[in-house]
C-alpha cells in the first residue's frame, strides 16, 4: 500500500495493530527488522520502521476513519494508571466497545515516556499530540497531573478493572565516591531528559560525560550536544558490540561527533570545592570462561581520568510500585515485581492487569503496545465474565493471487536495491535546536524504493502435487535455488540432498506427497523471495501464489466465546 | 513466459567455483519460452555445466540458428558473446568463428527443425569436418514457433496435438552423427539433469566435434498422449546405457562401484570421464556397435541415452588445417602481409 | 580479292580449338612470346562449360599502341575445330588470314575468296613424328606455334626460353617440346611464305606484368590480411580461391609448417558465407569467392551481415545467367543483385576493379573497408578480368601500411570504462564500435541478431528503435561514399556536354574507343566508376553533362539503374550502351554505338524539320 501511495490505508492497517505508527516510525527498537526475511538473502532487512513513518507523514486526515464511541456505554468502568503507550493501547481497544475509560498520570500531558524521555529532535511534539490525541478523542476521561498513591484506594472507587501501565520510572543510581559531593552536576539520565522535554532544563556544561550504553545514554549525549555540550562523550563498561543501544542510535551519536569509549568502568567522581571536575575510570578487558560467559577483568593499566563539567547517568531503569499496597491480594515475586501472566497480563488480583514496562521491567514501546492489546482482550473477557485464558486464535485466510499468464495481484517484481539510507538535516542546523527533528524520513520516492524491497512474506508458494509433471521449470528458474525434486526421506536426510544448503533448521521444509516418478518436491522456505517465478514458469498450475492474511484478535465481541 | 527479470538476489550460501562465481553468474536474460519448456531445463544444465567446470563465461561463444531452441542462448551465459544467425545455418557460422579463434569454447544450440530439416546439410558437414564444438540439438520433434507441425525427427506414427498421424520416417541425428564421424556423441533428456549436466561437461572438454541430441518436451505442442517426445513417454522409454562423472584436474577417483560397472575414459585435455554402466556390454568406444545398438533398441521403441560414443584422441578441424596455435584473429600486419619486397619478386615472375 | 592485311605489332589472332585438346598452354606460349618481344598483348579465353570436346577460342590482340581491350574482328584465324569452322571462317576480316590443318582435303566451298589461306598438314607431320596418340595430340599444338612463329616473325629463341621456364624442374620435357617447335617452324619455313602480319621486337611493355585478375585478387586478399577463406567451387571464381591458397602456401607458413590462414571448401555457398560471417564476427578477416549464382544463394546471410554489421568480403567474378553454358562467358550482370542483395531494406558497398592491378589493390582494400564500415563489401570482377591474363602495371605495396581493423574496442578500452553500445553511433558517422567475443570478463559482450535490437544490442521490437537503427545505417551509407575508391575522370580534348560512364573490364575497350571517337571529332568526357555508393563527384559529373552514355556489359543497364535510383537522375539523361553476348565488349562496338547515337541525335532535328 505504501508502494501504491495508499498512505492512509497503510496507516490505518498499522494503527490498528501498533497504535502509534508516527511515533514508532521514528523511535521503535525495531524488533521486527531482524525477523525480516530480506535480511536472510542480503545484508539488511527492509526499513520497516521508516516505512511506517512514510505512511504516517504522508497520510491524509484519517480522523473520520477512527472508531466511533457508541452513544450508549456498556456500563463498565476501567482505570488506566499511567498514560504511556500500554495504557493508551488499552484505552484505544476498549473505548470503542463502550467502556468508560479513566486515565491517570502524574505528568501534565498524556504520552508517558514517549513524551518525557524521547528527545524532541527524534520525535516532534506534534506527532505525539496527534497520535495520543486520536485515542484521547475516544471519550477517555483524563486525570492528568494526578499521581495514584494507593491502588487500594483506587480499587475502592469501584472500577470493573484496573490496568497498570505506569512504566519503569526510576533511573538507576550510581553510588560511587564523590556522588554526593558533586551532586549538583550529576544527573539521572531519564529524569534529566524528562526535564528537558518539559522545558525545565535548557543548558548543560561544555564538557559532558554520559555513563551507560543504552538508548537512553544515546538520547542523553545527543541532547547534551544541543544544549551547549561541545565535548560530549559516552563512556561504557562493556565493549561496543555488546552495548544495549540500537546500532543506528550509536551511529547517530557518532555522526554528531560524540565518541563512544568502551571497557572503562567508572570508579570515582572527582570534585573540588563541591564542584565536579571529572570521572576516574578503571580499564578493563573482556574475558571469557570455558562456557563462553563474559566477565570484565581489570587490565592493570593506570586508571584514566576524563575531565568534565556534567555527568549524565544512564545505566538503567527500575520499576517502583510503592503505591501498591502489599495486602490487597496482589502478589509480588522475589525481585519485588508483581506476578503477571505473560499471556493474559492478569495479576493475581483478577481485576488488575499490567502491561508495558510495569509488567516485566523496561523493554520498549512496541512491547508495551502488544501488552496493551493482550490486556484489553483480557479485560474485555473479564468484564464479560469469561475465562481470560481462553483466547481465540487469529483469523487466517489464503487467496490465490494469479491474475493472468504472468500477472499477479501482488507486487512480485523484487527490487535488487540495497536498503536506503534516511536523509538527515545538516548537522550544523540540527545541533542548534533540541526541538528540531533531525531525521527527515523517506520521501515518497525513497519510500517506494524501500517498499519494493519487501519479499512479500504474506504471499505463499502453494504446491499441488497432482498437477505436477516434473518438468523442472520451477527448479531451474528459482533465484534462490529453494526447490528440489528428489527421493523422499526424513527432513534431516532431505536437507543433505537439496539444490542449495538449508541450514536454518527452525524453518521447516515444505515437502510434497509422492509425485509420478515417486520423488517428492522439497522447498526450503528459508530464503524464498516469493517472487512467483516458480508459479509463472509452471506449465500446469501446480504452483500457485496465495496471499496469507492474518488478523489478530482484538478486544470486542470477536474475542469472546459465543 | 515471464517478463520480469529474475531477481539478482541469490541464496546466501550458494557454492562458488574456482573462479569465485556462483551458478547465478552463468545465467542470461529471463526466458521468453513457454512455461515448462524442456529447452529451459537444457539452458539450466548448460549453466550448471559451465559453472562446475569453472569456465570464464566470456570465453564461450554461443551460436544458434532460428527457432525456439535457437532463442535459448540469450537465456544463459550473459557475459558471453552470442550469435542468433539464420535458420539452419548455425553450423557454418560456428565453423567460421571457430576457425577465427581456436581458443574460445563454441557452443552451438539448435533444434530439430533447424538441424534435421533446413540445416541438415550444415549439421552433417560441420560434424564431418570435426569442428571443435559442442553441438546441442534441443529435440522436441515439433515446430513450436509455427505452432505444432511435425518436424523431421517426429517418429513414424506419432500423433500431433491436432490428431494428425506422422507418416514420414524420422531422422535420427545421433545415428547420423555417428556415421559422419562425430568423435563424441551423446543423447539425453531435458528432464534428467543428473545425466545431462555431466554429458555437457564432457562434451565441452572434448577435443573435436561433440554432438548431443537432447530430447526436450514441447509443453505447448508435443506433450500429449500419442506424442513420443513428451515427459511421460520419454520417462517410460528412456534406456540409459550409462551415467557419468566428469573429473577435471587432480580430483581423486573414488572407486565406489562394483568392478566392471565403471569405465574410465581420459580425454585429450586430461579430463577424466568415469562412466557408470547401466547396460553391461555397451562399449562407447565402438562406433559400429553403437550404431547397431541404437538401431536395435530404436526398433523396439526404446530411446537410448547416455554417452553413446567417444574417441578421446580425436583430431579437430584446426589439426586438419594445420593452423598456428595463435588465434587467427590475433594476427596482425606483420604476420599477414608479405610486404613490398615479396611483391617485387612476384612481379618479376609475371613478365 | 582485297589486299592482304599488312600490319606490324597491331593485329588480332584467334585460335579456334576443341576443349581438352591441350591447346591452351600452346596458345599461351604463343601469346607470351609476343609479350617477351616487348609487344603489348591482350589475350582472352572464350570457353565452354565443359572439360572435353566443346569448342573453345583463344583470342590474342597484339597492340604496340597498347590497346588492350577487345578490338573486334580477326586478322588471323587459327582454325583447329571442324565444329566451328564455318563461323570461324566467316569471322575473319576481309584480307585476313586463315591458318588450318591441311591434312584433310576440304571442298572449296569451305573457304572464302576474300581471305588468305595458309594450310599446313599438321596431322600428317605429327603422325610421321609420333607414334603415341596422346603425344600426337599435344605436340600438334606446339608444332603450329612453331609454324606461326615463322609466319609472323616471332623470335624462336624467346619461345625456347619460355619453354625452359615452363618446364623448369621437369627438364626432360624441354627438349621434345623444342623439337616439335622446330618441326613446325622448319616445315613452314620450307613450304610457306611469311604473311603480312608481323611481330617485331620493341619495348612497349615496360615493367608491366601479365596476370589474371583472379590471381591478383587472391594475392590482394593475402595482402589485405585475410586469414579465413570459405568457398565453393564455381566458374569463374574458382581460380581466385585457388590463387589465395597458392599465395598463402608461399607467404603464410611458419618455419614449423603451421599455417597463418585457414581455407575451407564448404559444402555450398550458404555455408561459405556463413563461415565468412562467423569468422569475421569473431575478428578474423574473411572472404568468399563466388559468382552470381553463389550470391543468389547467399542472400539471407548477406542481409544478416548487413543488419548485424558484420564485415565480410565477397569477390563476385561475374558471368552470364543461371545454370551452365553462358555462365562461362563474361558479363557485368550482378550489379543489382549485389547492390540490394537480401530481404528487407539493404544496400551494399561494391568496388569495380578495371584490371588485375586493381583486383590486387581493391582486393586488399576491401578488407579495410569491410572492417571500417562493418558491412559486406563486394569486389565486382568479371570473367574477362578474372580468368584472362591481362597486361597491367606491376603490383605495388607501401610497407608502412597497416591493416585498418576499424572500430574495435579492446579489453583496455572496456576496462577504462568507455561506454560500449554495439549499435551506438559515438562518432556521428553511423559506424558503431564492436568487440570481439571473449575480450573482457564483464564488459562488451552482446548478442548478435538481425534487425530486432536497440543501440545496446538488447532485444527490442519497438518501431521507433528499429527506425533509429536503420536510419543510422543510412548515415553509415553516407560515410561509405567517402571511403570507397573515387571515380577516375578523363576529360575530352575539347569542352563537351557529352559524358560517358563505364567501369570494370570495359575500361581498355572504352579507352581505345574514346581515342577513336576523338579522332572522329566526337568529344566525350569520361568517368570510370570504381565504387558504390556513388560519391558526390559522380553526381557532379552527371549534372555537368547533358547526355551521358553508360557503357555496360549487361542487358538491363544495371549501373544506369543504380545511378537513376541512388542519384535520382532523370533517366532520359542516361543513355544505354550495352553489350551482353557473353564475349568481352570491343572497342569497335563502343565506338560504333556512341558515334551512331551522337550522329543520330544531330540528324534527328533535321528529320523533324523535314517531316
Amino acid at each position: 500500500m505504501i508502494a501504491a501511495g495508499r498512505y492512509s490505508d497503510a496507516y490505518m492497517v498499522n494503527w490498528t495493530s501498533n497504535v502509534f505508527p508516527g511515533v514508532l516510525g521514528r523511535t521503535c527498537d525495531r524488533p521486527c527488522e531482524p525477523a525480516c526475511r530480506r535480511g536472510r538473502v542480503e545484508k539488511e532487512p527492509v526499513a520497516i520502521c521508516r516505512l511506517k513513518r512514510v505512511a504516517a507523514d504522508n497520510k491524509d486526515d484519517i480522523r473520520a476513519r477512527l472508531p466511533k464511541v457508541p452513544e450508549v456505554r456498556n456500563g463498565k468502568r476501567v482505570a488506566l494508571i499511567g498514560a504511556g503507550p500500554a495504557s493508551l493501547t488499552v484505552a484505544r481497544d476498549l473505548a470503542p466497545h463502550g467502556y468508560e475509560v479513566v486515565l491517570y498520570d502524574a505528568d501534565p500531558k498524556a504520552g508517558g515516556m514517549i513524551r518525557s524521555q524521547i528527545p524532541r529532535f527524534r520525535l516532534p511534539e506534534s506527532v505525539i499530540d496527534e497520535e495520543v490525541g486520536y485515542i484521547l478523542g475516544l471519550g477517555i476521561e483524563l486525570r492528568l497531573g494526578q499521581r495514584v498513591d494507593s491502588l487500594k484506594a483506587l480499587l475502592a472507587e469501584g472500577y470493573d478493572a484496573v490496568f497498570v501501565g505506569s512504566g519503569a520510572p526510576r533511573g538507576r543510581e550510581l553510588e560511587l565516591p564523590g556522588r554526593k559531593e558533586a551532586a549538583a552536576n550529576i544527573h539521572i539520565g531519564i529524569d534529566w531528559l524528562s526535564s528537558v522535554s518539559f522545558g525545565h532544563v535548557d543548558k548543560i556544561g561544555k564538557r559532558v560525560i554520559v555513563l551507560g550504553g543504552g538508548n537512553t545514554a544515546m538520547d542523553c549525549c545527543r541532547t547534551s550536544r544541543r544544549l551547549g555540550g561541545e565535548d560530549v562523550k559516552v563512556i561504557v563498561r562493556s565493549g561496543f558490540e555488546e552495548m544495549k543501544a540500537s546500532p543506528w542510535e550509536k551511529e547517530d551519536a557518532m555522526h554528531e561527533d560524540i565518541p563512544i569509549l568502551n571497557y572503562l568502568v567508572p570508579k570515582e567522581f572527582l570534585h573540588t570545592n563541591g564542584r565536579l571536575t571529572g570521572v576516574k575510570f578503571e580499564k578493563v578487558a573482556a574475558q571469557y570462561d570455558a562456557k563462553g560467559r563474559r566477565s570484565l577483568k581489570p587490565t592493570g593499566e593506570p586508571d584514566q581520568v576524563f575531565e568534565c563539567d556534567d555527568v549524565l547517568v544512564a545505566v538503567g531503569q527500575e520499576n517502583a510500585f510503592p503505591w501498591i499496597e502489599r495486602d490487597i491480594g496482589l502478589e509480588f515475586d522475589k525481585w519485588d515485581m508483581p506476578v503477571v501472566d505473560a499471556k493474559t497480563m492478569q495479576s493475581t488480583l483478577p481485576k488488575v492487569f499490567f502491561g508495558g514496562d510495569a509488567a516485566f521491567g523496561p523493554k520498549n514501546i512496541i512491547w508495551a503496545v502488544a501488552h496493551g492489546h493482550d490486556a484489553a482482550v483480557s479485560i474485555d473477557k473479564y468484564c464479560n465474565g469469561q475465562d481470560v485464558s481462553q483466547r481465540p486464535p487469529p483469523m487466517v485466510t489464503l487467496a490465490s493471487q494469479k491474475m493472468g499468464i504472468h500477472e499477479w495481484s501482488y507486487d512480485n517484481d523484487i527490487s535488487n536495491d540495497a536498503r536506503s539510507v534516511v536523509p538527515l538535516r545538516p548537522k550544523e542546523v540540527a545541533l542548534k535546536d533540541v526541538r528540531l527533528e533531525v531525521e527527515l524520513g523517506f520521501d515518497s520516492k525513497l519510500g517506494y524504493k524501500e517498499a519494493e524491497r519487501c519479499l512479500n512474506c504474506d504471499v505463499q508458494t502453494v504446491f499441488t502435487p497432482a498437477l505436477c509433471i516434473e518438468c523442472d521449470a520451477c527448479t531451474d528458474i528459482c533465484p534462490e535455488d529453494c526447490i528440489t525434486f528428489t527421493a523422499n526421506g526424513t527432513e534431516e536426510d532431505l536437507r543433505t540432498r537439496l539444490t542449495a544448503p538449508a541450514p536454518n533448521a527452525t524453518q521447516a521444509l515444505y515437502v510434497s506427497s509422492a509425485l509420478k516418478t515417486e520423488r517428492v518436491m522439497v522447498k526450503d522456505e528459508d530464503v524464498c523471495l516469493h517472487c512467483g517465478m516458480c508459479a509463472e514458469r509452471c506449465p500446469t498450475g501446480a504452483w500457485d501464489m496465495q496471499k496469507y492474511l492474518l488478523e489478530m484478535t482484538h478486544a470486542g465481541p470477536a474475542c469472546r466465546s459465543q | 513466459m515471464t517478463y520480469l527479470q529474475k531477481p539478482k538476489l541469490h541464496h546466501p550460501q550458494l557454492p562458488t567455483n574456482g573462479l569465485g562465481f556462483t551458478h547465478r553468474d552463468y545465467e542470461g536474460a529471463i526466458s521468453t519460452l513457454c512455461a515448462g519448456c524442456g529447452h529451459d531445463s537444457i539452458s539450466s544444465a548448460i549453466i550448471q555445466a559451465c559453472f562446475e567446470l569453472s569456465l570464464p563465461p566470456h570465453r564461450i561463444a554461443k551460436l544458434s540458428g532460428i527457432g525456439c531452441s535457437s532463442k535459448t542462448p540469450t537465456y544463459f551465459l550473459g557475459q558471453a558473446h552470442g550469435f542468433n544467425s539464420v535458420h539452419g545455418r548455425m553450423p557454418s557460422v560456428l565453423t567460421g568463428a571457430n576457425v577465427a579463434n581456436r581458443e574460445l569454447i563454441y557452443l552451438g544450440v539448435s533444434g530439430d527443425g533447424d538441424s534435421a530439416s533446413i540445416g541438415l546439410g550444415q549439421f552433417a558437414h560441420s560434424i564431418r569436418r570435426g569442428v571443435n564444438m559442442v553441438y546441442i540439438v534441443e529435440n522436441n520433434g515439433v515446430y513450436g514457433l509455427t505452432k505444432g507441425q511435425f518436424s523431421a525427427t517426429s517418429d513414424l506414427g506419432s500423433k500431433s496435438k491436432k490428431g494428425a498421424v506422422n507418416t514420414d520416417s524420422p531422422i535420427d541425428l545421433v545415428s547420423m552423427a555417428l556415421q559422419l564421424g562425430a568423435s563424441f556423441v551423446g543423447r539425453s533428456f531435458s528432464g534428467d539433469k543428473r545425466q545431462l549436466v555431466p554429458l555437457i561437461k564432457a562434451a565441452i572438454n572434448h577435443h573435436g566435434a561433440a554432438f548431443i541430441d537432447c530430447i526436450s518436451p514441447c509443453i505447448a505442442f508435443n506433450n500429449h498422449a500419442g506424442s513420443t517426445k513428451g515427459f511421460d513417454f520419454v520417462r517410460e522409454h528412456n534406456e540409459a546405457v550409462n551415467y557419468m562423472d566428469v573429473m577435471i584436474g587432480r580430483e581423486p577417483i573414488v572407486a565406489d562401484y562394483a568392478p566392471g560397472t565403471v569405465e574410465v575414459v581420459t580425454q585429450h585435455d586430461g579430463s577424466v570421464l568415469r562412466l557408470r554402466k547401466l547396460v553391461e556390454h555397451y562399449d562407447p568406444s565402438d562406433r559400429l556397435a553403437a550404431i547397431n545398438y541404437l538401431q536395435e533398441r530404436s526398433a523396439s521403441g526404446e530411446i537410448v541415452t547416455g554417452l553413446l560414443y567417444v574417441d578421446p584422441k580425436a583430431d579437430d578441424l584446426h589439426d586438419h588445417l594445420n593452423t598456428v596455435a595463435r588465434p587467427l584473429n590475433e594476427l596482425g600486419t606483420a604476420d599477414l602481409v608479405p610486404g613490398a619486397a615479396a611483391l617485387d619478386k612476384l612481379n618479376a615472375s609475371l613478365r | 580479292m582485297p589486299k592482304p592485311i599488312t600490319s606490324v605489332n597491331d593485329f588480332v589472332v584467334k585460335f579456334a580449338n576443341v576443349n581438352g585438346s591441350g591447346s591452351a598452354s600452346a596458345n599461351q606460349l604463343f601469346a607470351k612470346s609476343i609479350l617477351r618481344m616487348g609487344v603489348p598483348i591482350a589475350s582472352r579465353n572464350i570457353f565452354p562449360s565443359n572439360i572435353q570436346g566443346l569448342p573453345t577460342w583463344f583470342e590474342v590482340r597484339v597492340s604496340g599502341a597498347n590497346h588492350l581491350g577487345r578490338r573486334g574482328g580477326v586478322d588471323l584465324m587459327v582454325a583447329m575445330n571442324p565444329q566451328t569452322w564455318d563461323a570461324d571462317i566467316a569471322s575473319i576480316d576481309p584480307g585476313g588470314y586463315l591458318f588450318y590443318d591441311s591434312t584433310k582435303p576440304l571442298p572449296l566451298s569451305k573457304f572464302r575468296d576474300d581471305i588468305n589461306i595458309v594450310g599446313l598438314p599438321l596431322t600428317q607431320i605429327c603422325n610421321q613424328a609420333y607414334k603415341d596418340a596422346r603425344q600426337r595430340q599435344l605436340f600438334k599444338n606446339i608444332i603450329y606455334v612453331g609454324a606461326l612463329a615463322w609466319l609472323l616473325g616471332i623470335d624462336l629463341g624467346v619461345i625456347e626460353q619460355l619453354l625452359g621456364e615452363q618446364f623448369k624442374g621437369k627438364d626432360k620435357l624441354i627438349a621434345p617440346n623444342i623439337q616439335a617447335l622446330h618441326m613446325g617452324r622448319d616445315y613452314a619455313r620450307d613450304h610457306l611464305p611469311q604473311i603480312g602480319l608481323k611481330v617485331e621486337h620493341t619495348d612497349a611493355v615496360g615493367d608491366r606484368i601479365f596476370i589474371d585478375g583472379n590471381s591478383a585478387a587472391g594475392l590482394g586478399a593475402v595482402y589485405g590480411g585475410a586469414t579465413v577463406a570459405a568457398w565453393y567451387p564455381i566458374t569463374p571464381s574458382t581460380s581466385l580461391a585457388e590463387a589465395f591458397m597458392r599465395y598463402c602456401k608461399r607467404f603464410r607458413h611458419e618455419a614449423d609448417g603451421k599455417a597463418r590462414y585457414a581455407i575451407i571448401q564448404a559444402e555450398d555457398e550458404l555455408a561459405s558465407i556463413g563461415m565468412v560471417i562467423g569468422a569475421a564476427w569473431n575478428g578474423a578477416r574473411a572472404f568468399t569467392a563466388t559468382s552470381g549464382p553463389g550470391i543468389s544463394l547467399m542472400q539471407e546471410f548477406i542481409g544478416l551481415a548487413y543488419f548485424a554489421e558484420v564485415p565480410a568480403v565477397l569477390f563476385n567474378v561475374q558471368r552470364g545467367g543461371p545454370s551452365t553454358g553462358m555462365p562461362t562467358r563474361t558479363q557485368q550482370a550482378d550489379l543489382v543483385s549485389c547492390a540490394y542483395a537480401s530481404h528487407g531494406d539493404t544496400k551494399h558497398v561494391m568496388v569495380f576493379p578495371e584490371d588485375p592491378a586493381e583486383c590486387f589493390e581493391m582486393g586488399a582494400q576491401a578488407f579495410d573497408l569491410a572492417d571500417r564500415l562493418q558491412t559486406p563489401i563486394f569486389v565486382m570482377l568479371d570473367l574477362d578480368i578474372g580468368m584472362n591474363d591481362w597486361l597491367c602495371r606491376p603490383f605495388a605495396w607501401d610497407d608502412s601500411r597497416q591493416l585498418d581493423r576499424g572500430k574495435v574496442m579492446s579489453a583496455a578500452d572496456l576496462e577504462s570504462g568507455k561506454q560500449f553500445g554495439r549499435y551506438l553511433d559515438v562518432d556521428g558517422d553511423g559506424i558503431p564500435y564492436r568487440t570481439y567475443p571473449g575480450t573482457h570478463a564483464t564488459r562488451g559482450a552482446y548478442f548478435t541478431r538481425g534487425t530486432t535490437k536497440d543501440r545496446f544490442a538488447k532485444y527490442s521490437e519497438d518501431g521507433a528503435t528499429y527506425v533509429d537503427n536503420v536510419n543510422r545505417l543510412l548515415l553509415k551509407w553516407e560515410t561509405a561514399k567517402r571511403l570507397v575508391p573515387a571515380p577516375v575522370r578523363r576529360d575530352a580534348a575539347k569542352p563537351t556536354n557529352l559524358g560517358v560512364l563505364y567501369y570494370g573490364s570495359t575500361t581498355p575497350a572504352m579507352n581505345e574507343a574514346l581515342g577513336t571517337l576523338e579522332a572522329q571529332g566526337v568529344h566525350v568526357d569520361a568517368m570510370r566508376l570504381r565504387g558504390f555508393p556513388f560519391s558526390d563527384e559522380v553526381e557532379d559529373f552527371i549534372a555537368r553533362h547533358d547526355r551521358i552514355f553508360v557503357v555496360e556489359q549487361n542487358r538491363d543497364a544495371q549501373m544506369r539503374q543504380l545511378l537513376i535510383n541512388e542519384c535520382e537522375v532523370d533517366p532520359a539523361k542516361l543513355v544505354r550502351v550495352l553489350h551482353f553476348d557473353g564475349t568481352p565488349v570491343t572497342a569497335r562496338y563502343i565506338t560504333g554505338a556512341i558515334a551512331g547515337l551522337v550522329n543520330a541525335s544531330t540528324a534527328a532535328p533535321l528529320r523533324k524539320v523535314v517531316g
